[in-house]
C-alpha cells in the first residue's frame, strides 16, 4: 500500500517486544475484545507450542481459576508470558510453564493478570487438550513437578493418538 | 460516503486500538470481536502520525491544518489536501468516525 496517503498497512510480521505486545493486548482486552497472536517459545509445550495462535480473552467479572492458562507481564524480564495457574494464595497466583519443571514459580498479583487463554490453534485446527476440565489435573501434576515425567512416560502410548487427543 | 469538509470534526473509532510503540503508531482494527495480530495492521508516516494525533473529536479539520502549519514547513493548501485525503481514507476504512460538524 502506498505511503502517500499517510499510512501504510503492515504486511510483514511486526517485531514487537514483550512489553509492547502486552500494551496492545491490554488495550484490546480493555475494550472487551479478544487478542489473538502467535506464541513464541516452548515453555507451555506440548499444550501450547511455538508458533501456535493463542487467543486471550478478557477476565471480565470472572477471576482466573486454578489450572487456567493466563497472560501476564514479568516486569523484571520485560516479557509477556503465558503460563498456567498451579496455585493461589490470598493475594497472588503462582504460575508455571507446563514445560518448566525446574524453574521457580512466577508469583503474580491478581490485578496483574491480563487475560485468560480461550483458544489455541495449530496448523489451522483448534486444540482442545489443556484448556478443558483436565486443566486442573495438569496444574496439580505441574505443581508437583511431575507433569513432564508423566508426559514422557506416557508418550510412547499416546503418540499414535496425539492428533486426536489434541 | 459523506464528503469530508474542513468544518468536520473527527475522532478515532471505537473499533480500533491505536498505540504509539517504540516510536511507531500502530493501529489494530477490532473486527468480529478480535484484535488480531495476524490480520492487517496499520502504521503512519510522520505526517500521518501528526494528523492522527490532532483528530481528537474536539477540533475541526481547519484547526488541524492550522496546527500542522506550525509544525511542518509546507503550504497550507498542501496540508489541507493531506488532511482531507487521509481523513477520507480513514473514514472509509472505519478507523475514524465523525464527531460533529461545527
Amino acid at each position: 500500500m502506498s505511503d502517500q496517503q499517510g499510512f501504510v498497512s503492515i504486511e510483514d510480521e511486526l517485531p514487537l517486544s514483550g512489553n509492547a505486545l502486552a500494551e496492545l493486548m491490554q488495550d484490546v482486552l480493555t475494550k472487551g475484545k479478544v487478542f489473538r497472536f502467535r506464541a513464541n517459545g516452548f515453555s507451555m509445550s506440548p499444550f501450547i507450542q511455538d508458533d501456535d495462535l493463542i487467543s486471550i480473552s478478557p477476565l471480565l467479572d470472572a477471576p482466573p481459576k486454578m489450572g487456567e492458562v493466563v497472560a501476564f507481564t514479568n516486569p523484571e524480564r520485560g516479557k509477556l508470558i503465558v503460563h498456567r495457574i498451579v496455585s493461589k494464595d490470598q493475594n497472588a497466583y503462582l504460575l508455571l510453564g507446563d514445560n518448566h519443571p525446574d524453574k521457580k514459580y512466577d508469583s503474580v498479583l491478581v490485578g496483574n493478570i491480563l487475560g485468560r487463554v480461550s483458544r489455541v490453534e495449530r496448523d489451522g485446527k483448534v486444540l482442545r487438550l489443556g484448556l478443558g476440565p483436565e486443566k486442573y489435573l495438569i496444574a496439580l501434576f505441574s505443581r508437583a513437578r511431575l507433569l513432564q515425567p508423566l508426559i514422557e512416560s506416557l508418550a510412547p502410548l499416546i503418540r499414535p493418538f496425539w492428533r486426536v487427543l489434541l | 460516503m459523506d464528503l469530508i469538509q474542513l468544518q468536520g470534526v473527527y475522532r478515532p473509532s471505537e473499533d480500533i486500538v491505536a498505540r504509539e510503540i517504540e516510536g511507531e503508531l500502530i493501529i489494530v482494527p477490532l473486527t468480529s470481536g478480535f484484535g488480531d495480530m495476524e490480520d492487517e495492521l496499520y502504521t503512519f508516516n510522520e505526517t500521518g502520525k501528526a494528523i492522527w494525533k490532532l483528530l481528537d473529536g474536539q477540533r475541526d479539520l481547519a484547526a488541524v491544518v492550522v496546527a500542522l502549519t506550525e509544525d511542518f514547513n509546507a503550504p497550507a493548501e498542501d496540508l489541507e489536501q493531506d488532511v482531507l485525503g487521509l481523513v477520507a481514507e480513514l473514514v472509509n476504512r472505519g478507523m475514524l468516525v465523525a464527531a460533529a460538524y461545527v
